[in-house]
């Protein structure tokens, strides 16, 4: 997520003299990445990318904690405000005000009811720097809030205290097919997954975490108020969030698990804020559920790992340095093992000592690290991943001097295609989750997408001869599919022109034995698909050496009449029962005459003209 | 048997057709000089060698003259303007997509530093795509807005059946293939994600790098960025990381790469480079492998350490040639594809 920020803002809780580009390009090689900087009156924006591990520096405070240490790292002072948030006391006469949470849904809820609320405009300062970083300011009581928010990294709330009317807020799970409005006047349906908020009669308040409710919203006449902040379970957030389409900002904290710590800290300072600039008071005892308090959390780390991942050595003052700067406190050192207690703000962040070094070594700087490219070794490749490369690389280059285009298709088609193909859908891997109907079915078999290619292009170019390789996916039963990679050509021309790549094909690879697969026609479409294992299989590197031998060549022309008893397929085979048979080649077809030429010699002795007479008139249909 | 006889003949040719004829007519299959030779049989015994020499004879002597004035009619200046300037013969020109042209340039430059090739399916289980890497249940990527998923029965213990959002589900294949390191590894394939407008295409390219060794660091990760960006990229091209979060690695990098538009000062003539804006452009994340996912893995974290990275090729393409309109990779439209 990304999140803005003003310069001035942040120099409320940060004493620096770096400038705003200074701020951007150092915290960007060390911290979080400062995306840009714009210009705002006498005030400057940041844009902020926050990574959704670091939800803690999502905020002013959180950057200025790691704006002050990366600064002082390259030399320029910096030091984090004293800023002191009274907590509020409580009063005898109050509001009555009850909240239960009784099956744990949050981790903390704190609240507490403030009476004589004045609606009016923010000062300048908050309404210049809310609407800064495109937040748009209300009033004073909404403005206050989303303030509090991005100061401190925590969603809050606002409830109308008389619009609830019974002073109870019971946080529960929501029933199967319980509808709630929310303040920006949209119905939802809910089920058990989602957590609200009910006012003791039914009536659900707010959706917890993610949006307050039209029935209890404050309105231009509230007098009274309810502040409530919860530290919510991320996952029931992000569900709810997600299935109702509803991604406030509240929600896009939520979901990555806040500080609970920050909770009550929260509070305060929107109490401070709404007394001070809302006139109100404190009507009501406060609450703090808070189930189980956050334990404090320690991560110990050998020494001699931190030079083992980052590859050079930081000494070990300098390393204990930069994590009790960044709030880690060192609680033992012995025989090389460094204890540090983890500050709550990075409690969700830090688990286990790689979690540490990489502390160490983004604020250490990674530009101070050497490169160092690691030492060659053998690792044996699998012959068949070898083979299946290599032979795609001279497939495609062998296609592309014949003349032939490359295409790359999505592996999905549509179901129309496969119909139109004459492919069953059901025979395929379906998306359950698809995009669009054009990409829904895993292809079985790639004409199906070259059929559409060669469609598509037509009067873009006269002669098409496209050719693609790429897997096909055959389901099998309770298991992965088989992904097998085919060749599939396509052409516009004819029968024999596609036919011809394929032999073409077949003389590069020095393939005698395959046999050509079926050429499917329609259309004005040609199309084959050859299995590529099948090719890798039966091609050979360098062809069978014939020896060569001076004895003659005895060339005889002879014209046949083709029939379906007579094809050229048949004269083959029986002109290839002849021993001194070496080569046969095509002369003419006119009609339904073919003339062929026979190249017939033996590599011991010079044969006659009639010996090879003898051999061609075995060849008879 | 007179020679002189045939030369003249030859040499008053006047055209190579009528050269070529005249080839036919002695030197032919029915040609006077296989007449000449076929009648050896009625030649006496003793005779007959010093006869097939003689016939032999005239017939290199032959193919000379026909030699000769073929190159004399060749040479011989035609009466019709000979236009220079007009193309050569039309030979076929195919076209390779794009994309295979950077695969397999990529693939070179890392076998040149011993990293293998390998191929791992496109169509795996959520253990492949997430439990192995780190990313439990619940996790943001395993959104159905974030992955693609084939509705078939989940299996019993891997759970549902996903097309690849990543390349990454070949880590944990390689490290179980090979046992125990060394991996180098470079896995080149298809990935999917439910994502499709004028930046994102539902099917894209992956290379992804793993090298897990002994006392495998950042600085050896940072040695193997810059060398891939200098032979990508151009020589002078520098590479520089910055903090980043991914389940799968600890720490967790982006990588930018110096924009060869503006040398990486991020100005032209003092406006700001359109290409980069600040003179580095985004590469993709990288990483110290998770030890976790090195234990899923079978491999000890204590005793071993690696990086590994997934970049996008249609990135490195866009970055390299500028070839900005990512939808027209997979349109088929010919008038795209016969350009490479």
């Amino acid at each position: 997520m990304n999140i803005k920020i003003t310069h001035n803002w942040l120099l409320e809780y940060l004493d620096t003299k770096a400038t705003p580009a200074e701020i951007q390009k150092y915290l960007s090689l060390c911290g979080p990445s400062v995306e840009s900087i714009t210009k705002s009156g006498d005030d400057y924006i940041y844009d902020i990318e926050v990574t959704s591990n670091r939800i803690d520096t999502a905020s002013v405070i959180g950057i200025a904690r790691e704006a002050c240490v990366i600064l002082n790292r390259f030399g320029i002072k910096s030091k984090l405000k004293n800023v002191i948030i009274p907590k509020p006391t409580d009063i005898k006469e109050s509001l009555p005000l009850k909240i239960t949470d009784d099956e744990k849904l949050c981790f903390r809820v704190v609240s507490v009811a403030m009476d004589n609320v004045v609606t009016k405009n923010s000062p300048k300062y908050i309404k210049d720097r809310l609407e800064a970083i495109g937040i748009r300011s209300l009033n004073n009581i909404i403005d206050i809030t989303n303030y509090v928010m991005i100061e401190y990294g925590h969603p809050t709330h606002v409830m109308d205290y008389d619009r609830i009317k019974t002073g109870k807020l019971i946080i529960r799970r929501a029933k199967k097919d319980e509808t709630s409005v929310t303040l920006d006047g949209k119905k939802h349906n809910l089920n058990e997954q989602d957590v609200i908020a009910d006012d003791g009669t039914g009536r659900i308040v707010d959706l917890l975490g993610i949006m307050g409710c039209e029935n209890s919203v404050v309105t231009p006449d509230t007098k009274r108020v309810i502040l409530f902040i919860e530290s919510n379970n991320p996952h029931i957030i992000r569900h709810t969030s997600m299935k109702l389409g509803i991604r406030t900002v509240a929600a896009t904290y939520d979901d990555k698990q806040v500080d609970s710590e920050l909770t009550g800290v929260a509070l305060n300072r929107l109490v401070q804020l709404f007394e001070e600039l809302a006139e109100a008071k404190i009507a009501s005892k406060l609450v703090d559920i808070y189930h189980e308090p956050k334990k404090p959390k320690f991560v110990s780390i050998k020494e001699s790992d931190i030079e083992r991942l980052i590859g050079i050595k930081i000494p070990k003052n300098e390393s204990t340095e930069i994590l009790s700067n960044l709030g880690f406190k060192l609680i033992s050192d012995k025989n090389n093992i460094l204890t540090f207690q983890v500050p709550s703000y990075r409690s969700h962040d830090i688990n286990i000592k790689e979690d540490l070094i990489e502390e160490v070594a983004r604020v250490y700087g990674y530009h101070n690290i050497p490169s160092v490219l690691q030492a060659a070794v053998y690792v044996k490749q699998p012959k068949d991943m070898d083979d299946l490369f290599v032979f795609q690389n001279k497939i495609k280059l062998f296609l592309k001097h014949l003349g032939l285009n490359e295409v790359i298709n999505y592996s999905m088609v549509s179901k129309d295609q496969l119909i139109d193909s004459k492919l069953e859908p059901k025979d395929h891997l379906r998306l359950s989750n698809t995009l669009s109907k054009d990409i829904e079915y895993l292809r079985s078999n790639l004409m199906v997408s070259l059929l559409k290619n060669i469609k598509d292009n037509s009067g873009k170019k006269e002669i098409l001869r496209l050719f693609e390789i790429s897997k096909v996916y055959l389901p099998k039963k309770g298991d992965l599919p088989n992904e097998v990679y085919k060749v599939g050509i396509a052409t516009n021309t004819n029968y024999f022109d596609i036919k011809g790549i394929v032999e073409a094909l077949y003389k590069e690879l020095n393939i005698n034995q395959l046999k050509v697969p079926e050429i499917i026609k329609g259309d004005g479409t040609f199309m084959t698909e050859i299995d590529f294992q099948a090719l890798i299989d039966s091609s050979k590197l360098v062809p069978k050496y014939i020896p060569l031998h001076p004895y003659a060549v005895i060339k005889l022309d002879k014209t046949f009449a083709l029939s379906p008893h007579t094809t050229y397929a048949v004269v083959r085979q029986k002109a290839f029962l002849s021993k001194l048979l070496q080569k046969l080649e095509v002369v003419t077809i006119f009609g339904n005459k073919l003339t062929l030429r026979f190249y017939y010699s033996s590599s011991d002795h010079n044969i006659t003209e009639e010996e090879a007479k003898k051999e061609l008139n075995k060849v008879r249909p | 048997m007179d020679s002189k006889k045939y030369e003249e003949k030859i040499k008053n040719a006047r055209s190579l057709l009528e050269l070529s004829e005249l080839e036919i007519k002695y030197l032919g299959r029915n040609g006077e000089i296989n007449k000449l030779l076929s009648s050896i049989k009625g030649i006496p015994n003793e005779e007959k060698k010093e006869y097939g020499q003689k016939v032999n004879k005239l017939k290199t002597s032959m193919y000379q003259y026909i030699e000769d004035r073929k190159k004399e009619l060749q040479n011989k200046k035609s009466d019709v303007f000979f236009d220079k300037t007009l193309p050569g013969k039309t030979y076929p020109k195919g076209s390779l997509h794009i994309v295979s042209y950077a695969i397999e340039e990529i693939t070179k430059i890392f076998e040149k530093i011993s990293f293998i090739r390998v191929s791992y399916p496109e169509v795996d289980w959520e253990y492949g795509a997430f439990e192995s890497l780190n990313m439990p249940a619940g996790h943001p990527a395993r959104d159905d807005v974030e992955t693609s998923y084939i509705d078939v029965p989940a299996h019993s213990t891997l759970g549902k059946m996903v097309l690849t959002p990543h390349t990454s589900n070949g880590q944990n294949r390689e490290m179980k293939r090979v046992g125990k390191p060394p991996i180098r590894m470079i896995n080149i394939s298809k990935c999917y994600r439910p994502n499709w407008d004028a930046t994102h295409t539902p099917m894209f390219h992956q290379f992804e790098g793993l090298c897990v060794d002994k006392d495998i660091t950042i600085a050896n990760l940072k040695g193997t960025l810059d060398y891939f960006a200098e032979k990508y990229f151009g020589e002078g091209t520098k590479t520089r990381l910055r903090p980043h979060h991914f389940q799968f690695t600890e720490p967790s990098f982006e990588v930018d790469i110096s924009c060869n538009v503006c040398g990486g000062t991020g100005l032209i003539s003092s406006h700001r480079c359109r290409v980069c804006k600040s003179g580095w452009l985004e590469l993709g994340g990288t990483g110290m492998v998770h030890p976790n996912v090195l234990r899923e893995g079978g491999i000890d974290p204590e005793k071993y350490s690696g990086w590994a990275f997934g970049f996008g090729i249609e990135r490195v393409i866009m970055m390299k040639y500028g070839l900005d309109d990512i939808r027209n990779y997979y349109s088929g439209d010919i008038r795209f594809l016969e350009q490479f």
